[in-house]
């Protein structure tokens, strides 16, 4: 896989966070490989928000550990100007204005990019002048996004950044950003609750429900190694070359079956097709138990391991 | 990072200079009266020309002039006691909010996530607006202390409580102590309103407790004897500026007889024998009190106190800032 190749930028390994006695992230294990555009998606509560805040510093781990870039987050001020982040909501101080927000930046930070900051500002049409309590929703976005970006970040995370935004701001938002990223070369982490948000700009994905990671790795990959079988209603067990079943629908005559495989699906009685990453990512989300894991992205170290010994 | 600071409290600042300004409109006038009543009543000669002895005959040398100038200037001390208040409003309205709102907000993970550590954040702003605040204090005090003066020379209650707590760098103590308090009380909470409730209640907490159970006790209180019957009668001078902690009358077996702290006889010879018959023969009056040379060493004592306690409480905050998560 070529993932391996280049070192992961966000590396966390059975890394965990209790409140009290609900676990908000639990066993969490995953290699982000750099230069991605990774969809962090899972219902309300699933430890989305958790994970980043780990990411950012903003929380310590209960167990296990994080790495970002390769430094534990927290406390380091050359880690920090590396990381961009934007929290849930995009917080910013009301009573300033977009011009003071970035002057902020420029106080706050060894490197921080004013000139790239204003011209996406300007280009995007957000006054700077204005408080940033009298702008819209979108703009606020834009200007958090904006100072993240002006730190010329090699990792930027974004908690929900167009959760609070109407269908066309999202468009523009994530077009905005996308241009950014190709720009600049950097990994992304983009939060959502929902993967509609997401699925046009990510290539990797990360699935959470209840604290756990359900589905882990690059998008393309996912896609391959997931079919959707349809054929005469049959018992879902014993299918040559399918790993393991995530989804079985059942009609009196018919089923339909969302299957991970490990190999090529040569039943003549079944029809194979593709899936949409939705498909997948809801299948697994219906049947938390079910999910297993990665499949994927997971295994293949030690199994390279073995191949070069 | 200063621009940072600058621009989240130039209000605060601003309203802490209309403020001083607004205090100011009460105090200058009412303290050129004060000096020119001080002035016109002969008081301030008076005070110059009379050496003051620890003991005096009652309504004699320059206390009716006293008398008569606390008469007219009671009320404004009175009045002048809202202002003991002041440093609390610093902690409530600086202190409380500083992290408080932050948190409240969601601010705290913008700010936490730029370029630079929460130990640089909190130390610049708190050293900014620590310093800002012992400035209006130090400014506040230097025109509390013109105003209070003719008040001091005249009354001499200068060292006693309520006076004592409004004027000297106390103030500037006292301020610090309160900021400190706000901030503690807003990162612990994380909401200003119940922060700002905390700290008007561990302040108040603490200058009561301080003042009446710690600042009687800073040096051991001298002792002061007189007779409780004379030819003329002599009671310790108040205008010399002792602070008396306590007074009593004492059997000539130095069993206290009067109940409380307050209570002195003074009788001369035509009440002499019913003064006898109470108190019996060799009875004295005692005064426990701090005298008035230590008014200084008081408020540096109690200065260094608060701005300890303050330092404390900041490091226990910026501790708190760096551990708190989310």
């Amino acid at each position: 896989m070529s993932d391996q190749a280049t070192p992961a930028v966000l590396e966390a390994t059975g890394l965990g966070k209790r409140y009290r006695r609900t676990w908000a992230l639990r066993d969490c294990t995953l290699a982000l490989p750099q230069g991605r555009i990774a969809a962090l998606v899972g219902p309300n509560g699933a430890g989305k928000t958790t994970l980043l805040h780990l990411a950012v510093g903003l929380l310590a781990p209960t167990a296990g550990s994080i790495r970002v870039l390769g430094r534990a987050p927290g406390k380091d001020p050359d880690l920090l100007a590396r990381v961009g982040f934007v929290a849930q909501d995009a917080p910013l101080y009301g009573d300033f204005t977009a011009a003071d927000l970035l002057r902020l930046g420029v106080g706050l930070n060894r490197r921080f990019d004013l000139a790239l900051a204003r011209d996406r500002l300007g280009r995007l049409g957000v006054p700077l002048d204005r408080r940033v309590d009298r702008l819209s929703g979108g703009q606020r976005a834009q200007v958090a996004l904006a100072m993240a970006l002006a730190k010329r970040p090699e990792v930027l995370l974004l908690d929900e950044p167009v959760a609070s935004l109407d269908p066309l701001a999202r468009r523009e938002f994530l077009q905005a950003l996308m241009g950014s990223v190709a720009e600049q070369g950097l990994t992304v982490v983009l939060s959502s609750h929902l993967l509609a948000d997401l699925e046009r700009v990510c290539d990797y994905l990360i699935v959470l429900q209840a604290a756990r990671v359900q589905v882990l790795g690059p998008v393309d990959e996912l896609l391959d190694r997931h079919k959707l079988l349809v054929g005469p209603r049959r018992d879902p067990a014993g299918i040559a070359g399918v790993a393991a079943v995530v989804r079985a629908t059942h009609t009196a005559r018919q089923s339909t079956l969302l299957v991970r495989t490990d190999g090529p699906v040569r039943d003549p009685a079944l029809t194979v097709a593709d899936v949409t990453l939705e498909d997948l990512v809801l299948a697994y989300l219906a049947d938390p138990s079910a999910g297993a894991l990665p499949g994927p992205a997971a295994a293949p170290a030690p199994n390279r391991l073995e191949v070069q010994a | 990072m200063t621009w940072l600071v600058w621009r989240q409290h130039r209000q605060q600042a601003l309203a802490a200079v209309v403020a001083l300004l607004a205090v100011a409109l009460f105090l200058v006038p009412t303290g050129r009266q004060m000096r020119a009543a001080f002035d016109d009543l002969g008081l301030g000669t008076c005070l110059r020309a009379t050496p003051q002895t620890e003991l005096v005959t009652a309504d004699t040398g320059c206390l009716p002039l006293s008398e008569e100038f606390s008469g007219r200037f009671q009320s404004l001390g009175l009045v002048s006691l809202l202002l003991l208040f002041l440093p609390a409003l610093v902690g409530l309205f600086w202190g409380a909010p500083l992290v408080a709102r932050e948190l409240e907000h969601g601010t705290h993970r913008l700010v936490w996530t730029q370029g630079a550590t929460r130990l640089r954040w909190a130390t610049v702003k708190l050293g900014l607006v620590g310093g800002g605040v012992a400035l209006v204090a130090a400014a506040y005090t230097l025109l509390v202390g013109w105003w209070i003066a003719p008040l001091n020379d005249a009354t001499g209650y200068r060292f006693t409580w309520l006076f004592f707590d409004q004027q000297g760098p106390v103030l500037v103590g006292y301020a610090l102590f309160a900021l400190a308090l706000g901030v503690l009380a807003g990162t612990l909470t994380g909401k200003v309103l119940p922060a700002m409730a905390v700290t008007l209640g561990g302040f108040l907490a603490t200058r009561v407790a301080v003042a009446l159970l710690l600042r009687p006790r800073f040096l051991p209180p001298l002792r002061r004897a007189y007779p409780v019957v004379g030819a003329t009668p002599t009671e310790s001078n108040p205008l010399i500026g002792d602070w008396v902690i306590s007074r009593g009358v004492y059997s000539a077996q130095g069993v206290k007889l009067t109940p409380g702290s307050g209570a002195q006889a003074l009788c001369d010879q035509t009440a002499a024998a019913r003064c006898i018959a109470e108190y019996g023969v060799g009875a004295y009056n005692q005064d426990l009190f701090q005298p008035a040379d230590r008014f200084w060493l008081f408020q540096g004592i109690e200065t260094a106190l608060f701005v300890a306690l303050a330092v404390v409480l900041v490091l226990v905050a910026i501790h708190l800032i760096r551990r708190r998560t989310a």
